[in-house]
């Protein structure tokens, strides 16, 4: 509606120059408001908090909510862009991985082990490595002399620039490099297993994370790594991203950088969804055999997304390590944890929506901490130790689903809306009898409690976040296949399309009655 | 007055959707017990669509099937098949990597099929009994067909669904599965798809004719063989 | 037999020649390294490691072949198995073989039951959305994982004594080792044994194979796949908890062993072929042979484990290469 009215405003402009600038500016602004309301609080939260807690935004010691928040908000940011990434492949491409993790923690560590350990013949011993790499290529693969010398003149400078001949190598260097070795390494995998079928890369990436997070934890390696103790950095840090000290404002500074390295991450891909590239890979992940019979190298497209999810993640790890309160890279930012978080806030949020992720990771990530010290009690002891009368418990609540299924079923009928045999029933169904499933089970389990004579049992939050994040998961999953916001997306389309029906079918009835 | 006549399988209007697409847009299709009924149309009317809505592969979304009075729509492919509905897809589809027998004992549904049936399908299709222990796979593509008729066969249908089976078959073979038709047809109701015209016309003594979702036209095979006009216009075959 | 080979298609006739080749080529590695007796004892050690991994991966192909779904939960339901054999050890009375039977019929049912619920309300619901159910699988191992650390703590538990036919030792190629781990190597023969026996012989192993073929044409024919489905899932996950209690008297149980032998079961039924049992068999020995003789030059030589974690790995991008879709795969 607001649409419309500005629209029609802008129609009356007489200047056609000023007319299209008019045009131009609104659509830019009714199209990212959103994003930029969401910038301006995310910019503000600090003081948001401090004005709600009554604490200081750059108080003289690390304490106070304000300062707290900012780092854990700082910390979900940063966890957002790996969610990002991931959807970015899994959402938007159609790529699984299941070892997202390798290039998250790889950030982290490739840093600060090249700022501990670094010795001044890295340099050359790097430029005999890019100069193997070359010779490889030129005889395996099939780039031509001009794109060989173009690439060794690259990796040459690139060495020259990031690796110093003498002295220790600086952060942004080492960082660098991390960034590049990223990208080496999905490079590489990328062109050797994105070739075969999806599963098989699945697979490859569980295996190749799962093997560098042995290494990682290792006791051989600990004078590198730090084995599980994790890579202590607190000597390698430079002081300007030392987010401790918040009486000068360095944690405010580096919260703010942090904001903005997040809505560059954002708008970039932002961008490379909306760009030709991104819409080969809409079309890849579509049915990837049409793309390649349509004329696109599907593997170049597929390789690239891989390299650009990889780098955002790297990147994102590095800053998440640099909030760490330790100051300790540990290796379960190379676990399967740090895979399965992205996965989930992707599907929570929606596969293939872009805030949908960064949702689900703020809401949730947040909500943890938040909610990390509640407590709250049960009628009954729901979780821990089964009893025996509970499985019971359970079990018939479970036969009488099953007994009474067709009854059920006609029921559930009558009350879903939507076509026998469709997806859609299905997940409804679906969605109804576990509804009913649970009802019942939670009333028998309630009253076998009362029977008891059972005492109210309490829980923390903290204890049963994990399983909460499993339930959800499955949830959504089963009923909720597009995510949260990608349901709401859909309702809204829905809701529009809906809108245009009824004013096609208004204007028809009024072609129809002029002319009769 | 001639007696109403005893139609084993009723298809009524069905419409069938694959994903969105909407394949069958009202298809009717009426079997007489005991004949050998041909689907024709051309190449993507939705013949083939009209055999897997009928064993239930492809549900259709509405209509109604009834097979001996029983409906069938709604209900699981098992559960049709159990009923007495043998199915023969395109593509000489058989399992390649089990044995002939194997093939045929996996079409069992109650013990003592396949021994009952052994000198009816071995009298059809001798080639099978010399090729009994051979994985499907090592077979010809005549034999394949042989033997996914035959697979058909083995438990007691009252009819059987075949799809194309001449297609891709010289012709020496295609007499033979023809010869085999007919004389099964003796036992059980056959519901045909069949591209090649001639082959239908010398085997079905009836027909329905497909056009682009919808049954546009039925009657008697002799009828339409003498009536050159209409094979024209929705056949395309001269 | 004679009939198996003289089927065989060129492509898998080459291949078996290279699994020849491979195992040859490690024993000699392993002789010409470590002499005579420690390559003995590493052989021993990796058809051991084999014959475990094959009771995860037999699981995970059967399932994969006809239900085209790679359970990435078969790590958990070793896991589960092996704390649930581990925990129902510890609260029977009785003797140490009572105890062992026990823990055996607990885990696996207790697993089988899981496997059940989870295929028949998860999975089977999932069936139009293939991507969907890959990261429910993923999604649920990482579920169970969280739950078994829960409900037992993240300490290792310690082995725990076998039954006492087995406590004995017998020395092989100079080194005295438990008839317990005879027993594991006989049991995983007589599961391969068994699960042949099954796909071969009986009716319902014809219909497991036709449907991995065709699933469709099986419904076709009048047969109830989707039970045959969750049999076959049940199957499966039973497979992998026998995996993980017979690990338990061997080597403890961690939290780790769950991902563990899924990931080295995933390497087996890329290098064997997905959907292929044999396959899945033959691939298991290559890699625990692999496992073990890789173990054993790092340990001789680089006291690092580097060697030992990627050499699987390596293996199996190297068959990824040369044959995408693995020695006696079906080319699909």
């Amino acid at each position: 509606m607001v649409e419309r009215f500005v629209f029609a405003r802008i129609q009356r402009i007489p200047d056609s120059t000023l007319r299209s600038l008019a045009d131009r500016l609104a659509r830019l602004v009714l199209d990212n408001w959103f994003f930029a309301l969401a910038f301006v609080l995310l910019w503000r939260f600090p003081y948001i908090v401090a004005d709600l807690s009554g604490s200081q935004v750059k108080p003289s010691r690390p304490t106070g909510d304000s300062a707290f928040w900012q780092s854990e908000m700082a910390r979900a940011l940063a966890l957002a862009c790996l969610a990002m990434s991931y959807n970015l492949l899994f959402g938007f491409s159609g790529i699984i991985s299941f070892g997202h993790a390798l290039y998250f923690g790889a950030g982290g560590y490739i840093t600060f082990i090249l700022m501990g350990h670094y010795d001044a013949g890295l340099q050359h011993k790097a430029l005999v490595v890019v100069l193997l790499v070359t010779l490889g290529l030129a005889l395996f693969s099939r780039l031509r002399a001009r794109a060989l010398v173009v690439v060794t003149l690259i990796g040459v400078l690139l060495v020259l620039l990031l690796l110093p001949a003498e002295g220790a190598i600086s952060f942004w260097q080492a960082a660098a490099v991390a960034l590049l070795l990223s990208i080496v390494v999905s490079l590489t995998s990328g062109v050797v297993t994105l070739r075969v079928r999806g599963i098989y890369f699945a697979m490859f990436t569980l295996a190749l994370a799962e093997v560098f997070w042995v290494l990682a934890k290792s006791g051989t390696f600990r004078s590198y790594t730090g084995a599980e103790d994790g890579l202590a950095f607190r000597s390698l840090l430079p002081e300007a991203l030392n987010v401790t000290p918040t009486a000068d404002g360095s944690r405010l500074t580096m919260y703010r950088w942090t904001v903005i390295f997040f809505a560059v991450i954002f708008l970039a891909i932002r961008r490379y969804m909306s760009s030709p590239v991104g819409r080969v890979m809409l079309a890849i992940r579509d049915n990837e055999e049409r793309a390649q019979t349509i004329g696109y190298h599907t593997l170049f497209y597929k390789v690239l997304t891989m390299v650009f999810a990889g780098a955002v993640a790297t990147l994102s790890g590095l800053l998440f390590v640099i909030w760490a309160t330790d100051k300790i890279v540990h290796p379960d930012t190379l676990s399967l944890t740090y895979t399965v978080d992205p996965l989930l806030n992707t599907l929570i949020g929606g596969v293939g929506t872009l805030t949908g992720p960064v949702i689900a990771t703020l809401g949730l990530h947040l909500g943890e901490t938040y909610l990390r010290n509640e407590t709250f009690t049960l009628g009954t002891r729901v979780f821990g130790l089964l009893a025996v009368w509970q499985l019971i418990a359970l079990a018939v609540a479970g036969a009488l689903v099953w007994v009474f299924r067709r009854s059920l079923t006609r029921l559930g009928q009558r009350l879903v809306s939507a076509e026998p045999r469709t997806p859609r029933y299905g997940r409804l169904m679906l969605a109804y009898r576990a509804g009913v499933f649970v009802v019942l089970a939670a009333a028998l389990l309630w009253i076998g409690s009362q029977l008891r004579g059972e005492t109210e049992a309490v829980y923390n939050v903290a204890d049963l976040w994990d399983l909460f994040l499993g339930a959800l998961f499955v949830v959504v999953v089963m009923v909720l296949p597009h995510g949260i916001v990608g349901t709401w997306n859909r309702l809204w389309a829905t809701r529009r399309l809906r809108q245009l029906e009824r004013q096609m079918r208004k204007e028809r009835e009024s072609v129809g009655t002029r002319k009769t | 007055m001639s007696a109403a006549p005893d139609n084993i399988l009723e298809v009524e209007n069905i419409h069938t959707f694959i994903g969105e697409f909407h394949i069958l847009e009202g298809v009717s299709v009426s079997v007489p017990r005991g004949s050998i009924t041909v689907l024709l149309g051309r190449n993507g009317a939705g013949k083939t669509t009209t055999l897997r809505s009928i064993i239930g592969l492809t549900p259709p979304r509405s209509g109604e099937i009834r097979f001996n009075g029983q409906p069938l729509r709604g209900k699981r492919p098992h559960t049709i098949a159990q009923m007495g509905i043998g199915y023969v897809p395109e593509k000489r589809i058989i399992f390649r990597d089990l044995t002939v027998a194997q093939n045929l004992q996996i079409a069992e549904r109650k013990k003592g099929d396949l021994a009952g049936k052994a000198d009816f399908i071995f009298g059809l299709f001798p080639d099978l009994k010399r090729l009994y222990h051979l994985p499907g796979g090592h077979l010809s593509g005549g034999q394949q067909q042989m033997l996914a008729v035959a697979r058909a066969l083995v438990a007691d249908n009252d009819l059987l669904l075949i799809d194309e089976p001449s297609e891709g078959l010289a012709p020496v073979i295609i007499e033979q599965m023809m010869g085999a038709i007919r004389q099964l047809s003796a036992r059980t109701t056959v519901l045909l798809v069949e591209q090649n015209f001639q082959v239908a016309s010398h085997l079905a003594e009836r027909y329905v004719i497909i056009e682009e979702g919808v049954s546009v036209h039925a009657g008697l095979m002799a009828d339409l063989v003498n009536d050159p006009e209409l094979i024209k216009t929705t056949l395309g075959v001269a | 037999m004679h009939s198996y080979f003289a089927h065989l298609s060129p492509q898998h006739r080459r291949s078996w020649l290279l699994v020849v080749a491979y195992v040859a080529a490690l024993l000699a590695i392993s002789l010409a390294d470590f002499g005579a007796n420690t390559a003995g004892q590493t052989m021993f050690r990796g058809v051991l490691l084999g014959m475990l991994i094959f009771l995860v991966a037999s699981g995970l192909s059967l399932i994969f072949g006809l239900l085209d779904v790679l359970n990435f939960a078969q790590g958990a339901f070793l896991l589960i198995g092996a704390y649930v054999g581990y925990d129902v050890y510890l609260r029977v009375d009785g003797s140490a073989d009572v105890r062992f039977l026990a823990a055996i019929a607990s885990g696996v049912a207790f697993v089988a039951l899981i496997g059940a619920i989870m295929e028949m309300g998860l999975i089977r619901p999932l069936y139009e959305r293939p991507v969907f159910q890959l990261v429910l699988t993923f999604g649920l191992g990482a579920i169970f994982l969280d739950l078994v650390e829960r409900y037992y703590g993240a300490d290792p538990k310690q082995p725990l004594a076998p039954p006492t036919l087995l406590n004995d030792n017998f020395s092989l190629f100079g080194q005295s080792l438990s008839y317990y781990r005879l027993f594991i190597i006989i049991l995983g023969i007589v599961m391969m044994i068994g699960v042949f026996l099954l796909l071969n012989r009986t009716r319902i192993g014809i219909i497991i194979r036709a449907g991995v073929q065709d699933p469709e044409m099986v419904q076709a024919l009048g047969i109830n796949v989707r039970r045959v489905f969750t049999l076959v899932f049940v199957l499966g996950a039973g497979l992998a908890a026998l995996g993980g209690i017979a690990l338990v008297p061997y080597q403890g149980a961690t939290l780790g062993m769950g991902n563990q032998f899924l990931i080295l079961a995933i390497v087996v039924i890329v290098i064997g072929g997905m959907g292929s049992f044999e396959g899945t068999a033959i691939a298991s020995i290559v890699v625990g042979l692999t496992r073990a003789v890789a173990e054993q030059l790092s340990l001789a030589h680089f006291n690092a484990p580097v060697l030992a974690e990627t050499s699987v790995l390596l293996l199996m991008i190297v068959v990824l290469l040369v044959q995408p879709n693995g020695l006696f795969g079906r080319g699909d």
